[in-house]
């Protein structure tokens, strides 16, 4: 999409993020896009979130983005502790909620981040389904965001599904218990609506064609007659944004190469300082 | 304890279930001196795997691997577990992130297998044979049974511990307590051993209860390179180096040499000596 001065396409993409969460839920933090989202929605969208400020705990405080995303805590920041146990009953009660950020995608909403091509002979051994099935068999909201929209990530078919999407099989052994609702990518939003549960389209970004998206598919993405174009982002928005990520995390998952390695690196220096001075030690542990 | 009697305490072929979770409060100490002792065809035992994962897979520790997530998160996937798997050269079983902890928690109620829908509609349950679906007796829903998960032995990292084996944790929990629980045998290390009148003070953070415990070890920087909040946060820049040092055999063994194959305090001066580490690491 063509880029406006006025906002970042990282900041586009979390404020679209930030206006899918409703309602008094709990939201994990395990990318620096879904912990800013959470944060935004929170400020400005949804103010019963109970924001998370790692994946698994410190509720009710603010997360500023580091590169270890929450496993690195100040004594003031630590927020309410929670356990694992905790964390999956919100799970299994739907009172959670989680941006996921899957290798894979497919028409189905099925979602892969454990293998490419076959499990047993791997041509790329990636990290193992983690907790996306208890997700994606709990939760009645399930998000996604791709921030690369292209036919190696928004496929035909997943070549191994660790999320459950739509279909015959959710429809015998879950029933009613989760879906997919939500994809956002670069080029727009979609959801899961199209005849028999598959992707549509929702909205589209501004300055993408219905024809750059199908283009860029593993398959034709449903679409309706009329498309909006999604909303972007108010000043008051875009300011939130980099208010709560002064360090400029979320650009690191924009960037590859040499030129995510050097901010990598920048990032690693100052976080701790920049840390302290959101959040001055109490001094009362250890 | 000191650590070489914990791994004496760890005969080939264990299954050892791991704490921590991914960068964050691994028992890495631990790890490095099991993986420098002889021991040979361990079955592991993680939620969310890391380092812990990838460098006994690198020194030919392991044979079996039960996880859910194996990875370095923000630095990208784990080299020798990425290339184990791609070379099908382990036996490996995908779980998820809550039937690693159903299969804990099954074995520490003494029941052969706890119910889930998690799973269910995906291809976890096609690749993993060690899971079953059943109907439930009362409505005949359709689950997933996930069998007992028996580690005989947990090595965990906490923050501070009492010599009897009480153990403090202040950052994430992670999957823990459940692994102290579980296993036959459980050793703690921690950054400070504190009197028990002292560690009265921490309350609900005491999470780590004695009774459960076998041996505790005073290995301060015991989870480096993974983080140990609030006392430190992971060392990105040692990774970084580990993941150069992964690329092939020879920078492998050189890596090695030199960081697994010595003590802990030799360990701490190879990374510039514990001033170098608090200046950088201490949160």
């Amino acid at each position: 999409m063509p880029l406006d001065e006025r906002y970042a396409l990282d900041e586009f993409l979390i404020t679209t993020m930030a206006r899918q969460f409703s309602g008094e839920v709990m939201v994990s933090s395990v990318t620096a896009f879904g912990a800013l989202s959470a944060l935004l929605a929170k400020a400005r969208y949804a103010p019963d979130l109970a924001v998370l400020a790692t994946p698994e705990s410190g509720m009710e405080v603010t997360p500023m983005p580091t590169l270890s995303l929450g496993q690195f805590l100040t004594d003031a920041q630590r927020g309410i502790p929670l356990t694992m146990e905790e964390i999956f009953d919100a799970i299994f009660t739907d009172r959670f909620r989680i941006w996921i950020n899957p290798a894979q995608i497919d028409r189905h909403g099925n979602t892969n981040i454990s293998v490419i091509g076959d499990w047993h002979q791997p041509k790329v051994a990636m990290v193992g389904s983690r907790g996306i099935p208890e997700d994606t068999s709990h939760l009645s909201q399930i998000f996604y965001y791709v921030l690369t929209h292209s036919r190696r990530t928004v496929v035909e078919q997943v070549d191994f599904r660790s999320g459950a999407g739509t279909g015959p099989d959710r429809d015998a052994t879950l029933g009613e218990h989760g879906a997919p609702s939500v994809l956002v990518t670069d080029l727009g939003v979609f959801d899961f609506t199209g005849p028999d549960g598959t992707m549509a389209v929702r909205s589209l970004h501004p300055g993408v064609t219905l024809e750059e998206v199908q283009e860029k598919s593993g398959f034709e993405i449903h679409a309706p007659s009329s498309i909006p174009v999604t909303e972007p982002p108010t000043e008051e928005d875009v300011q939130i944004i980099r208010d709560a990520d002064p360090l400029e995390v979320r650009k690191l998952e924009l960037l590859s190469g040499p030129e995510a390695a050097e901010r990598f690196v920048s990032i690693y220096e100052r976080e701790r300082q920049a840390l302290h001075a959101a959040w001055p030690r109490l001094g009362k542990l250890g | 304890m000191t650590v070489d009697q914990v791994v004496a305490d760890i005969p080939n072929g264990s299954t050892v279930a791991i704490g921590g979770s991914s960068l964050s409060r691994k028992p890495m100490a631990l790890i490095r001196a099991l993986a420098r002792s002889s021991v040979k065809d361990l079955r592991l035992i993680v939620d969310v795997g890391g380092p812990d994962v990838d460098l006994l897979i690198g020194t030919g520790s392991v044979s079996e691997v039960i996880y859910a997530f194996v990875g370095f998160e923000v630095l990208g996937l784990a080299p020798h577990f990425r290339r184990a798997r791609q070379q099908q050269a382990l036996r490996f079983e995908e779980w998820t992130e809550y039937t690693v902890m159903a299969g804990l928690d099954a074995t520490i109620k003494r029941v052969p297998f706890l119910p889930t829908h998690a799973g269910l509609a995906t291809d976890v349950l096609s690749v993993n044979t060690s899971f079953r679906r059943f109907k439930d007796p009362f409505h005949g829903e359709e689950l997933v049974a996930v069998p007992a998960l028996k580690p005989d032995v947990a090595l965990i990292h906490v923050n501070y511990a009492d010599a009897k084996g009480n153990g403090v944790i202040l950052g994430d929990g992670h999957v823990d307590v459940l692994c102290a629980k579980a296993a036959r045998r459980t050793y703690m290390s921690c950054e400070r051993i504190i009197s028990s009148d002292e560690l009265q003070r921490y309350g609900r953070d005491v999470q780590i209860l004695r009774v459960h415990t076998t041996g505790v070890v005073e290995l301060p920087w015991g989870a480096h390179p993974t983080g140990c909040a609030p006392d430190y946060r992971a060392d990105l820049r040692h990774l970084q180096d580990y993941l150069r040092y992964s690329a092939n055999d020879d920078a492998w063994r050189a890596y090695a040499d030199q960081y697994i194959y010595t003590d802990q305090s030799r360990y701490l001066e190879r990374q510039g000596g514990v001033e170098a580490l608090l200046a950088r690491l201490k949160v």
